[in-house]
């Protein structure tokens, strides 16, 4: 337990977490995602979980831009990934760098240094608010469900207005009859270009 | 040494701006100044831009800056480089305006004159109206007249007048060569992406912060303290009570360059053994050891570890752990840096990812904290006239200071040795004028 009272995972038991076959897995879903057109009645989902993921998905943005971090970050899986690239194509993350690339042990890390009250990238806070729209879901599983849709967060660093835009990507799963995060992956639209400060949390 | 002539150099068009200890604020805050850095400063010496592992093909180019000159870095045909000058001699407009890619000719987008990647003119629509005296070979693009690369890495030289590029890397020359000959020597690649940071601040904040072994443990406190609470005594932690009395060292490398050398204490004993975790550092580390055995494994990952190296090479290309940092002055108040990643030519794919995600360890942990400092000491330097100096004088008067076991002049790792050395270079090519 950390002194926020958050898990402190200190090594994973999920197996091949982070290993090359999971960097590779985790390529070829982005590459689905980006040759995605129109989505195969086959794999839209039910109506109560499309809402389902639409209610996580609001409750993740409501979560953010009030700086409830340890409960957003109970919405993660254990096995969870939330990745931010730097480059607009697609890359491996086994070969390329990313401006984030999380397991669930740095992402604990994360929120447990913006806590510090030392975090002079965030002092005083970047305040947000986050708008998801052009939800789109796809079962990918029984119990696994694909997630894009568009972002805009809208941001006020100590007088500095700015946003930042893009679409996310998600898969959820559902653990014990809530649907969790088990990848989040934010496609800033200019994340190969220079970057104002992003430490809060997109 | 070189770190007291910034002090007793007489006279001069800059004096005014250095005092003993202290730089003036112009330095940071005045268009003026920075107008003339990017004329003089970047037109009259080696300027770092870009890796030839960046362009491994022939026509291969990409898009860089000397300052704030836009230019294209081109491989030739017969595997030259060239630097040319992307501005169409007819009207000024970019003649390139894809960041890289692979082309043997630029034509302009206004009225199509077109340039083979010599910058040769080779083409001009209507050329008759010129007359008769007109000559196309008159309208080659500007090319830097002075282009050599160290070991991958290039420098152009708008000024004919410099020395030859290993003279004037001086020490930084074997610095550079330690850096590369980490694990066995397998050539760095730079092809693996970077992270572009928009840093509201004069450039040379960045630059100062890369040669200041005194901020980390403050300004790095929220890092360091989850990184202590977790895992323990692990990376920089070194920076304890009196870090002055660690094994750590600033070192003048001549003409401007310095480094902070952390890896007395970083690599004394295993560096991975002390880095803290990062994604996958246990199952990509099993791997390794499954394939390799674990001597050759953490042999090799230990090589991969931050290099425990800040190589601050004049005046703008910083070497931090395994990153090769660029800084792209965009305004007196505005600097972009570019973070390029680094993996190596022929290394396990395990090696290479976990080289990944170290190398994104800093940038966010770290970088980010840093990035809030430049920011606010740019914001006190400028609104603030009635303050005028900054303090640039750690262990100017304590005498501590002494040659090396290389023969280079080292001081404690708190030390302003770099920004004295650095503006002591700043002020002698300064001095020389616009001419380029």
């Amino acid at each position: 337990m950390s002194t926020l009272g958050t898990r402190r995972t200190i090594v994973s038991d999920a197996p091949d977490y982070f290993d090359l076959r999971h960097y590779a897995a985790l390529a070829e879903t982005v590459r689905q995602w980006r040759a995605l057109g129109e989505i195969p009645i086959g794999r839209v989902p039910a109506p109560a979980d499309h809402a389902a993921i639409c209610r996580l998905l609001f409750l993740e943005a409501r979560l953010l831009d009030a700086g409830r971090l340890p409960e957003w970050l109970d919405l993660f899986t254990d096995d969870c990934v939330y990745w931010l690239p730097t480059d607009v194509d697609g890359g491996d993350p086994a070969q390329t760098v990313t401006w984030e690339m999380n397991d669930r042990r740095r992402l604990e890390e994360r929120v447990e240094r913006l806590a510090t009250g030392r975090a002079f990238s965030q002092a005083p806070p970047t305040r947000t608010v986050h708008l998801y729209s052009n939800i789109e879901t796809l079962t990918a599983g029984a119990d696994t469900a694909h997630v894009l849709c568009q972002f805009l967060i809208h941001t006020n660093l100590d007088g500095r207005v700015s946003q930042r835009a893009g679409w996310n990507g998600y898969v959820v799963r559902r653990v014990e009859g809530l649907w969790r995060f088990v990848v989040k992956r934010i496609n800033l639209f200019d994340a190969d270009m220079p970057q104002n400060n992003n430490s809060f949390t997109l | 040494m070189t770190d007291m002539d910034v002090l007793t150099l007489d006279g001069g068009r800059f004096a005014h701006l250095f005092r003993p200890g202290f730089v003036h604020r112009d330095l940071y805050v005045s268009p003026a100044v920075f107008a003339q850095e990017m004329r003089t400063l970047f037109g009259r010496t080696w300027v770092y831009v870009g890796h030839e592992s960046e362009l491994p093909a022939p026509n291969d180019f990409m898009m860089r800056s000397i300052g704030r000159r836009p230019v294209i870095v081109t491989r030739l045909d017969d595997g030259t480089l060239a630097v040319l000058l992307n501005r169409c001699t007819h009207r000024g407009a970019l003649v390139c305006r894809t960041a890289r890619g692979n082309a043997r000719r630029f034509t302009c987008g206004y009225h199509a004159w077109t340039y083979d990647n010599a910058g040769r003119c080779i083409g001009i629509p209507l050329k008759h109206a010129y007359g008769d005296a007109f000559r196309t070979d008159a309208n080659n693009l500007l090319r830097a007249p002075r282009v050599e690369s160290y070991r991958g890495f290039i420098f152009a030289s708008m000024s004919e007048a410099v020395p030859p590029l290993v003279a004037h890397l001086a020490g930084a020359r074997q610095m550079l060569d330690q850096w590369l000959d980490r694990d066995g020597g397998r050539p760095v690649v730079v092809r693996n992406g970077e992270m572009q940071f928009l840093t509201h601040a004069n450039w040379k904040t960045v630059y100062d912060n890369a040669g200041d072994g005194y901020h980390p443990p403050f300004s790095h406190t929220s890092m360091l303290r989850v990184f202590a609470e977790r895992y323990g005594d692990v990376d920089m932690q070194y920076y304890s009570e009196n870090f002055d009395e660690a094994p750590l060292l600033s070192k003048d490398l001549g003409n401007g360059h310095t480094m902070l050398d952390q890896r007395p204490a970083m690599h004394a004993q295993s560096a991975w053994a002390r880095q803290h975790v990062q994604p996958g550092r246990e199952v990509l580390e099993k791997a390794l050891v499954d394939q390799y055995g674990a001597e050759r494994a953490l042999r090799m990952l230990d090589d991969s570890t931050g290099s425990g190296m800040n190589l601050n090479i004049f005046p703008n290309l910083l070497i931090i752990g395994n990153q090769i940092q660029l800084l792209e002055p965009q305004a007196v108040n505005r600097t972009v840096v570019r973070w390029f990643s680094t993996s190596l030519e022929g290394a396990p794919p395990e090696i290479n990812a976990t080289r990944m995600r170290m190398q994104e360890d800093f940038p966010s942990f770290g970088e980010v904290d840093d990035t809030a400092q430049f920011e606010s000491c740019q914001r006190g330097m400028e609104d603030v006239p009635e303050l005028e100096w900054i303090d640039i004088s750690r262990h100017m008067r304590t005498g501590v200071g002494r040659p090396d076991a290389d023969g280079l002049w080292r001081e404690p790792i708190s030390s302003d040795l770099h920004l004295r050395c650095y503006y002591d270079a700043w002020r002698r090519i300064m001095e020389q004028g616009d001419a380029s």
